[in-house]
């Protein structure tokens, strides 16, 4: 399914979560993978969603280091 | 005559003063709580807090219970530690999220059964044989007040709720919007409507376009962090993030049969300092799980390296799941030395302890390839992954030794690997998140835990030994 992080277009599995969407954005950015633990997900209203939120095909969610 | 026509008039005035007192429910909502046991302790003391003042507070969940904790989920009757601790606590209702059909048809007519509580779905209709006693609603009568709440469980692309399908062979699901439509007649009969939906925040902002006569969503699944509540079409939605990090509470005021005010705030669970003593005493004895001593099998030889251990956990994967190959990350693989004899849930879950799902592919031979290669650099600290139903050659570059030149890879028996032929492929989710390499299936979720399958695997076989066993082989290229 596509999901987007940070406006970036990410193909991930279907019942993908949250940090799975944030990790292989972290490695097509060539970005280390602790930054996971040390930044907050957002969904597209700017709510924070929890890391192993389940995502859905289309969403949109934003990472932000903290 | 002026007596009796003065005491009719004061009986009118008490009269509609009485009509027109404000009442006001109470409720502490909670989600996803996924079997966060060790913040029960805490949670608890909140409620007594809570219930020391409105000795009429109503708690309900929106779903997801379960899953996510061994301690729980691995319990003798799965799942059956979060039911005790939710009697406990006194909840009030539940509705089902898609977790909470993880243990399968039977375990949850059971869990169901040893629940004081209801579990609330309007969208599913169990076949009668398993005995799943669900509700699609329940009126409470609080403070002489009627509240009605209409449950809804997830219901995803498959037609089901985001669980293994073979848990819910028997249970048919209708659509969310619709259904609710059907129970709309219970705003005539009620004081307040309250929807307890597992669906997600944004399907609950859009569902409220549908249900303006709600007054309240209590919303789970898409662990959201809502700031207390927020309005959307005229309706509150709540939810919060998952494993009981924080609860919502909710102050409803009711005039003359109306909801006149809502409020709602989030309270911090993890870090409260008070606990309630009798939770945190089931707590302990539910963490001392005597399941997690039961041997699965039993283990001829020890078990000496990671090249081993993994080898026997992606054959779990494989056979468990009718696939032609596995692999893993080798930073999956959590220990390298297994004395023999009996092989533990608890030694499964040390060796596998992330919690990860399954995830299968379909991949010709090239895609598979690139995404070994793409696994090994993306988890470099740990090297190359550790494969099932195929033998690798991999040959590290001679400047840089974890560059890899060259990758051979060949059939378990020595013939050729076909690059053009497409395999069924399984690994796990982080793997499967990490490994960033051109590939036409992006892969699905099984919702089965890999250790779960190797707890399966291993009580299949009975008795296992991998001495020596290797499938990746490395060398340094003379180039």
């Amino acid at each position: 399914m596509n999901v987007t992080v940070n406006r970036t277009k990410i193909e991930i599995f279907e019942g993908a979560q949250a940090q799975h969407a944030v990790l292989n954005y972290l490695v097509r950015r060539r970005l280390a993978q602790s930054w996971l633990r040390r930044g907050r997900i957002q969904d597209a209203y700017g709510h924070e969603i929890g890391l192993d939120a389940p995502l859905r095909e289309g969403q949109i969610i934003k990472f932000k280091l903290q | 005559m002026k007596k009796l026509l003065l005491t009719l008039a004061a009986a009118c005035l008490l009269a509609s003063a009485a009509f027109a007192e404000k009442k006001e429910i109470h409720i502490v909502s909670v989600n996803d709580m996924h079997a966060k046991i060790e913040n029960f302790p805490q949670f608890a003391a909140v409620i007594d807090s809570l219930r020391a003042i409105y000795p009429e507070l109503l708690v309900f969940s929106a779903g997801d219970n379960r899953t996510g904790e061994p301690l729980n989920d691995l319990y003798e009757i799965p799942a059956y530690p979060m039911v005790a601790l939710m009697n406990q606590i006194g909840f009030d209702a539940t509705t089902l999220g898609n977790h909470e059909y993880d243990g399968g048809q039977a375990n949850l007519a059971r869990l169901i059964s040893m629940s004081n509580f209801p579990y609330l779905a309007c969208n599913i209709i169990p076949d009668p044989k398993w005995g799943i006693n669900t509700l699609p609603y329940k009126m409470f009568f609080v403070n002489e007040l009627r509240v009605a709440v209409i449950g809804a469980t997830q219901v995803g692309p498959a037609g089901h709720p985001d669980t293994h399908p073979d848990n819910v062979t028997d249970i048919l699901f209708t659509p969310v919007e619709e259904t609710l439509q059907e129970y709309k007649w219970l705003r005539d009969e009620s004081d307040v409507v309250i929807l307890l939906t597992h669906i997600g925040y944004e399907e609950d902002v859009e569902l409220s376009k549908y249900v303006p006569w709600a007054d309240l969503i209590i919303g789970g699944h898409s662990h959201t962090q809502v700031a207390g509540g927020e309005f959307h079409n005229d309706v509150m939605i709540t939810q919060d993030v998952n494993r009981l990090e924080r609860v919502t509470f909710i102050t409803l005021t009711v005039e003359n049969g109306k909801v006149i005010d809502r409020k709602a705030k989030n309270i911090e669970i993890a870090g409260y300092p008070k606990q309630n003593k009798i939770v945190a005493e089931m707590v302990r004895y539910f963490s001392d799980n005597p399941a997690f001593q039961r041997v699965l099998a039993t283990l001829t030889a020890p078990m000496t390296t990671y090249e081993e251990l993994g080898c026997m956990m992606t054959d779990a994967w494989r056979v468990e799941t009718g696939s032609d190959i596995a692999f893993t990350n080798t930073g999956g693989v959590r220990y390298d030395y297994l004395p023999a004899g009996p092989f533990t849930v608890s030694d499964v879950l040390r060796l596998d302890p992330f919690g990860n799902d399954i995830v299968q592919f379909q991949l010709t031979g090239q895609e598979l390839k690139d995404m070994l290669i793409a696994t090994h650099y993306a988890d470099i600290e740990y090297g190359f992954p550790k494969v099932s139903g195929i033998v690798c050659e991999v040959i590290m570059d001679k400047k840089d030794n974890k560059k890899i030149k060259d990758l051979k890879i060949t059939n378990p028996d020595g013939s050729k690997f076909d690059l053009k032929k497409t395999y069924q492929v399984v690994t796990n989710s982080y793997t499967a998140a990490i490994a960033v390499s051109p590939r036409k299936d992006q892969g699905r979720n099984l919702n089965r835990t890999t250790a779960s399958v190797i707890q399966e695997y291993l009580e299949h076989q009975g008795s296992i030994d991998y001495t020596g066993a290797q499938r990746v082989f490395q060398s340094i290229s003379k180039k």
